[in-house]
């Protein structure tokens, strides 16, 4: 469950002077706001007087999340993970969409690093008018060599402006490399034999504060005792790495679990870091085993990145706070980065555009009207499509709460009513002049009811919106002639 | 004037800064100062250099020692939860020594959330999605499985069984619908009976999704199935759900709840068919699954609220879930061709596998799929979490990515 505290808890520590200029109208309201995670203690200008010097870290201290918001990276771009207050999303909302980092070897060639960096930098998949990006690279010292890992860190340092994580076991390498690394690093990985001397290498280098470091084991009791450890050494920006199992996933599921219910329902605050995953090892091992997948494709690099999806999916559930991957093929990525948009999205807003008419392309009078809902995902591809197949029309977007076509069409917002409504409100009677609604094919059933309550003609179009272009081209001048033939007689 | 007892003697100022610069260090103890007027006035003494532990530090860490705070070793508890309630366990099929066919199916069962707690009694089951007539429009890389089995639902049921490894069978009599074919309900039962003698699994029983027509097509199944404990898909409340509910009573069937995304109206909609005397251990609810981009999330929330509740012991809405993960083949991301989004025989099954691992995480039991790559992979992650913490040998080196050839 969320931390136990109340408006009043926060309230009691505020100016109460009810000034206004954190925005809100009073300080009940940035009070409640506050504990909602929906404004920040900078945004009172008061709390950063001296006088309040107190009060803003007591406030500071009550707010923060049972699971530490640790970032690494530089001006430009920052990977930051964890935050979060709750086990399940519907409880308030999870925050930080977990970054996702893919790895470079030090053993390829400067060319080949140069390509992979701008490449992880430069994918971008888009959904919903969002942009979805890959966020760090890890350079791993696959040579064992130390002047091949600091080449390889200082080309992608120079080439991208990617966050990054440097991995490697040996103390005296990772030594060598925070020397040069010029941003905040997370470094991969302390685990229970060398814990000590990366501890020392951190503290030698004076870096408790510019690194994150990653605390590896299977075992949860031994990382409660190494981020204790390490918090009484000044290194507090830790990561949880509990392992993760191809071969049996539910292992690794276990750890994640055990680790966030103790930092969430338990409040052990040695255990309140975020969480690392790697599904890179299914990768690795589905290359070199079998896996459910093997059967079905004879190429293993495809099973490869096929299972390694998969994992990555299956901890994306399950409290992965940051992934470490290898695949960089679109259709890999595509599942992951659509799981994680919609895992990390606010069940608090609602997923809808302003309701309404919108043109689409440079419509007339003769232009057809395409009625859709309010969904933010229904309006953007559908928008998208008809944008890359210059549609033009009127666009009728109407209120169903956010609901896509076919759930708004079972759950009774699709219907006439609101259809009357939307046509009334948005004029589109003296916009052109025919009376002619088209609509999606999920919501064919719906039909009578608009034309009952509308007095419109309902026209079923396509199942997807991508086939509206075609639709048109082939149908829209014969229904609109034969429409005009029947009604202007 | 200060007394140094070592001398037995009285010292002035500057004889004590002498001593300083001689010895770069000196202790005063018990000082006594007797002045009518103190001025100490030490412009010219050199500073006085007072060890401080930073600079020991500093001077350690040239030389290659630092010192590491330990602390002492902290105690853990795997955090397990009591739960009051439990899941119910719903069984399909029968065993030959009950007059069934033999094969037998149990869902549920759960008496904690997670594997570390409890592993489940049961692992998720798929149950395979066919068709009574053949369906041109499926996507490509699932036609490539079932094109030569297409005409024939009852060699389809085989391949799904033999080739695929399916735990059931969903028959969706869609030709009943009297926009399609209008077949009978009497057809859809031969039909019916046709398919119990071809595969011994137990089976899903699906209409056309026309709420006038659906009641009859199941109640006609559903008697000439009758006692092989199948599940009635669905009781929704847009038709004659009593019908179905009477049919499920009569001739030893389960009933597929079936609700829109929201945990109350699963729970209204159990209530009611409760109500009309359905047995509520005979309940798989269906709370929708959306596809993977589509509105996963409302269905996440959804189905994390019904199990949470189940496990807290509302007995309204203890029942097992089931996923029609197959929507997630109706997302353009998965069965679009679109170059630019790479092969979609990789992507089509992936959106499937994501969208059923999200669902299975939320705590599904029964998953209606159609691709056979990701019902195997759905099948291996499931049976993974019916395993003993331990049981399964781990071989895997957590670091061997790190030095693997690229």
């Amino acid at each position: 469950m969320p931390k136990k505290i109340s408006v009043m808890d926060i309230y009691k520590l505020l100016p109460k002077t009810n000034c206004k200029k954190c925005g809100q109208p009073s300080c009940m309201a940035f009070a409640a706001k506050l504990l909602e995670k929906e404004a920040t203690v900078d945004q009172c200008p008061i709390l950063n007087t001296p006088k309040f010097e107190e009060n803003r870290k007591k406030l500071i201290e009550l707010l923060s999340p049972p699971v530490k918001e640790v970032w690494f990276g530089n001006d430009k771009r920052k990977a930051v993970m964890g935050g979060d207050e709750v086990m399940y999303r519907y409880q308030l909302s999870f925050f930080n969409p977990t970054p996702i980092g893919v790895d470079i070897s030090d053993e390829l060639s400067e060319e080949e690093i140069k390509s992979r960096a701008k490449e992880i930098e430069n994918f971008t998949f888009e959904r919903t008018g969002e942009k979805l990006k890959l966020d760090f690279i890890v350079i791993r010292n696959a040579s064992g060599d130390i002047e091949k890992f600091k080449k390889a860190i200082e080309i992608v340092e120079k080439e991208t402006d990617m966050p990054i994580c440097i991995a490697s076991l040996n103390p005296e390498i990772i030594k060598e490399a925070l020397k040069i690394v010029k941003s905040k690093v997370m470094v991969y990985a302390a685990t229970k034999d060398n814990l000590n001397d990366m501890i020392k290498v951190i503290k030698e280098l004076k870096k408790e504060k510019d690194v994150v470091l990653v605390l590896s084991s299977n075992n949860v009791k031994e990382l409660k005792n190494m981020a204790a450890k390490c918090l009484a050494n000044g290194i507090e920006d830790l990561v949880l790495e509990p392992y993760t199992y191809p071969e049996n996933i539910a292992e690794t599921l276990d750890l994640n679990v055990m680790i966030r219910r103790s930092a969430i329902e338990k409040e052990d605050k040695y255990l309140g870091f975020p969480i690392l995953n790697l599904p890179i090892n299914a990768y690795y091992y589905a290359l070199n085993n079998d896996c459910p997948i093997s059967t079905f494709f004879d190429n293993k690099e495809v099973v490869a990145k096929m299972y390694e999806a998969t994992i990555a999916g299956t901890l994306l559930n399950r409290y992965a706070d940051a992934l470490i991957i290898h695949g960089l093929d679109i259709w890999e990525l595509m599942p992951i980065l659509t799981l994680r948009q919609n895992i990390y999205t606010d069940p608090r807003k609602p997923q809808a555009v302003e309701p309404g008419l919108y043109p689409i392309g440079n419509p007339d009078e003769n232009s057809p009207v395409i009625l859709t809902t309010n969904f933010s995902l229904t309006f953007y591809t559908v928008t998208g499509d008809f944008e890359k197949d210059n549609v033009t029309c009127w666009l009728l977007v109407m209120d169903t709460g956010g609901k896509a076509v076919d759930v708004s069409v079972a759950g009774g917002q699709y219907n006439g009513e609101n259809a009357k409504k939307l046509i009334e409100e948005t004029g589109i009677a003296d916009k052109v002049n025919h009376r002619i609604i088209i609509l999606p094919a999920l919501a064919a059933s719906t039909r009578g009811d608009i034309e009952d309550k509308t007095g419109w003609t309902c026209v079923v179009g396509t199942r997807d919106s991508s086939q509206v272009g075609e639709f048109l081209r082939k149908n829209w001048d014969r229904i609109l002639r034969e429409w005009k033939e029947k009604h202007q007689k | 004037m200060i007394y140094n007892d070592k001398l037995g003697d009285f010292m002035d100022l500057n004889s004590l800064i002498k001593i300083i610069e001689k010895v770069g260090k000196i202790e005063i103890e018990n000082i006594q100062i007797t002045a009518d007027e103190l001025i100490i006035n030490i412009p010219s003494a050199p500073p006085v250099v007072i060890p401080q532990t930073p600079l020991i530090k500093e001077k350690l860490a040239e030389e290659g020692i630092i010192e590491i705070k330990d602390v002492p070793e902290l105690d853990w508890e795997p955090p397990i939860e009591k739960y009051t309630g439990y899941i119910r366990e719903v069984q399909f099929g029968k065993p030959k020594s009950e007059g069934g066919r033999g094969k037998v199916v149990k869902i549920g069962g759960q008496k904690a959330l997670y594997r570390f707690e409890e592993p489940q009694p049961n692992p998720p089951v798929v149950t395979f999605d066919i068709f009574d007539m053949p369906m041109p429009g499926l996507p490509k890389p699932i036609r490539q499985f079932f094109q030569d089995v297409m005409e024939d639902p009852c060699e389809w049921a085989k391949k799904c069984v033999k080739e695929f490894g399916a735990d059931m069978i969903t028959i969706h009599h869609i030709s009943t619908d009297p926009k399609i074919k209008d077949k009978s309900p009497k057809e859809a039962a031969k039909l019916m009976e046709d398919l119990l003698q071809a595969v011994d699994v137990p089976f899903v029983i699906g209409g056309s999704g026309n709420p006038q027509k659906d009641p009859l097509v199941l109640e006609a199944c559903a008697e000439v199935s009758e006692g092989d404990r199948c599940l009635l898909a669905s009781a929704n409340l847009e038709l004659d759900y009593k019908k179905i509910v009477d049919a499920a009573m009569k001739y030893d069937h389960n009933v597929l709840a079936w609700s829109i995304m929201d945990p109350n109206m699963a729970r209204d909609l159990n209530r009611k068919l409760i109500e009309a005397g359905l047995d509520p251990n005979r309940i798989v609810m269906d709370p929708t699954t959306c596809a993977l981009g589509y509105g996963i999330e409302f269905s996440i929330n959804a189905m994390v609220r019904l199990r949470l509740n189940g496990l807290k012991g509302d007995e309204l809405v203890n029942m097992p879930m089931s996923s029609g993960t197959t929507n997630a083949i109706g997302a353009r991301e998965a069965w679009m061709n679109n170059p630019e989004w790479g092969p979609r025989e990789y992507r089509l099954p992936l959106w499937e596998i994501t969208t059923g691992i999200t669902m299975m995480m939320c705590g599904v039991d029964l998953f209606m799929m159609l691709n056979p790559i990701s019902v195997k992979t759905l099948k291996e992650i499931g049976k993974a979490l019916t395993t003993k913490p331990g049981e399964v040998k781990l071989n895997t080196n957590n670091y061997e990515w790190i030095v693997a050839k690229a």
